[in-house]
């Protein structure tokens, strides 16, 4: 919308920036206390939830790093993540290409099929993904975290690339079949480069997923060296449950990757978005 | 265009990864649930065919019902409140006030943090003894209701239902974009023709981000019939299974080794999940908008 923009009467133009600041409020005020709580002492804490620590307790980190062994559990879920993006990604694109650059019999029915998987409830699964992986023998392994992130990611993925992909005109082929590029060719020399921003939307979204999957990590692995993060988080609560402001210091830890890939990639993933769920 | 043979072997190629993990990991999985929800297994020995019994037993187990209630509760709520404050405040930072993008940034970030991140956070927030809420009750003299908020049974449900339900980021950025789709030129009609803020945003703008809103309804009773995760971690059901939904009540079967029921349990999720997008969708075909007129 351009122009003079008309807010109507002062009452109307109060309340909405009583809803504006509201909302705002409700998400970063929560975050904030947590994150000057994981500062504090235990008892300060106690004393009370509102006051400022007296001197910044980094230590608290400290203990939150060394007593639930975040590091490795850290090194576990970039393995993971990492892993999956990358082959998600990679086959979502293959996909994307075959269904957006040709017609052929039975395109939009698996198009429609993919797409179809978003609203799929993943976790009524539970048995049968636990049961395929007891069958692999994986159960308790970073791999079978990575297939079933590579997979359940890629309904998402396919939409978002495919999306990309479509909005290239036929031109684009014409012009490559002058110069003698087939089906391979095409993609990698013209198609690869020209939807690098779709990629990186859909990885990012992919990533943030992987990282912050909780579900079937606690379904799936059990011992130690194969905690996620996200896990570690979990029991860390359970265990150190009287320790808060270590326990805080873990919950900041966690989030923080989090929040710097939305900072670095955040019109990626409003774009991701709006690409994705518009079309639903 | 004609497909050549290179073109042919191509797709084949590029499609199949695809294609074999959709199988495995969607097409199969459901199919799996139909047929052994129709077994008793504990998952060692072979499953024994018994008929709709695991049916019979959820559907006359309170636990499930009260389970299935909860979900469909969250749905609705999640529809109304969390879609409805969504389409409100996307209306109103689609008009670019001050520092929208700003808000837009803000109201989005609990999408990208984890639910367990997100979960222990709001369990500090009701904790009892030492959490924010009671902190902030006992500092404005409300002292007196102070409460276990997740232990309580009357407020155990409602607590770990509203937090999610202010998180509107996800859907107002999808209602966004759909008004910035909006034609200029329907604007400058209905301003030429005298209109208010209020009738444009009422005439224009909501019909025409019809599909937008769809696709968050559609999602947002998606996700409210799926619901486990917050759960799990904030109260695992309890107290006496208050706040039980229908993915943990099949989660806990699944432990005990009753995996026919919680394959039931899964068929059901499944079948009311359809029934739902079946239903949103029909009515959204019913509501005409002046464009299809």
């Amino acid at each position: 919308m351009s122009g003079k923009k008309q807010f109507g009467s002062l009452g109307s133009r109060i309340l909405k920036w009583i809803l504006i600041i509201f909302f705002a409020v409700y998400t970063l005020f929560p975050l904030l206390w947590l994150f000057v709580t994981s500062l504090k002492t235990n008892k300060e804490y106690i004393a009370s939830p509102f006051s400022w620590p007296a001197i910044p307790q980094l230590v608290n980190y400290v203990h939150a790093w060394n007593q639930a062994n975040l590091g490795h559990m850290i090194i576990n879920s970039i393995i993971v993540a990492f892993s999956a993006t990358i082959l998600n990604v990679f086959i979502a694109t293959m996909a994307s290409y075959a269904l957006s650059r040709f017609r052929f019999r039975g395109r939009e029915i698996i198009y429609a099929l993919f797409a179809s998987g978003i609203m799929v409830p993943l976790n009524a699964m539970m048995v049968p993904y636990f049961m395929t992986f007891q069958k692999l023998h994986l159960l308790d392994s970073l791999l079978a975290l990575i297939i079933l992130y590579t997979a359940v990611n890629l309904p998402v993925s396919t939409v978002i690339i495919r999306g990309f992909m479509d909005s290239f005109p036929g031109e684009v082929e014409e012009a490559a079949y002058v110069d003698g590029c087939g089906f391979f060719g095409r993609f990698f020399k013209i198609f690869l480069p020209l939807i690098r921003t779709g990629i990186v939307t859909a990885a990012t979204f992919c990533f943030l997923t992987c990282w912050n999957e909780f579900v079937y990590a606690n379904l799936l692995t059990s011992s130690p060296e194969t905690k996620t993060i996200q896990i570690g988080i979990r029991y860390f609560t359970n265990q150190f449950s009287t320790d808060y402001v270590s326990m805080y210091a873990a919950i900041v830890i966690a989030m923080v990757p989090s929040i710097v890939i939305y900072m670095v990639f955040q019109e990626k993933i409003i774009a991701g978005l709006t690409a994705g769920a518009v079309k639903g | 265009m004609k497909l050549n043979k290179e073109a042919r072997i191509g797709i084949c190629i590029f499609l199949l990864p695809a294609v074999f993990l959709f199988a495995v990991f969607f097409i199969y999985p459901v199919f799996y649930v139909i047929v052994r929800s129709f077994t008793e297994w504990n998952g060692i020995t072979a499953p024994v065919f018994n008929g709709i019994e695991n049916y019979k037993k959820i559907l006359s187990d309170p636990v499930f019902i009260h389970s299935l209630r909860n979900n469909v509760i969250w749905a609705v709520c999640a529809v109304v409140v969390q879609v409805g404050l969504a389409l409100l405040m996307a209306m109103i930072l689609s008009k670019q006030p001050r520092g929208w993008k700003f808000f837009r940034t803000v109201y989005f970030l609990p999408q990208v943090i984890s639910g367990v991140a997100l979960a222990a956070m709001w369990g500090a927030v009701y904790n009892s003894d030492y959490g924010l809420l009671n902190g902030i009750l006992k500092a404005i003299g409300l002292g007196k209701y102070a409460t276990n908020w997740l232990g309580n049974p009357k407020t155990a449900f409602p607590c770990v239902l509203i937090y999610g339900l202010f998180y509107i980021g996800y859907y107002m950025t999808i209602i966004m974009a759909g008004i910035a789709n909006v034609p200029e030129d329907y604007y400058e009609a209905a301003r030429i023709d005298g209109a208010s803020e209020l009738q444009i945003d009422f005439y224009i703008t909501i019909p025409m981000i019809k599909s937008s809103i769809q696709t968050c309804v559609l999602l947002a009773a998606v996700f409210g019939l799926r619901t486990f995760e917050n759960i799990y971690l904030l109260t695992n059901g309890g107290p006496a299974n208050k706040t039980s939904v229908i993915v943990l009540y099949l989660y806990n079967k699944m432990r005990n080794n009753k995996y026919g029921i919680a394959n039931a349990s899964s068929v059901v999720l499944i079948m009311l999940g359809v029934v739902v997008i079946v239903a949103i969708r029909t009515i959204f075909a019913h509501i005409k908008t002046d464009e299809e007129n």
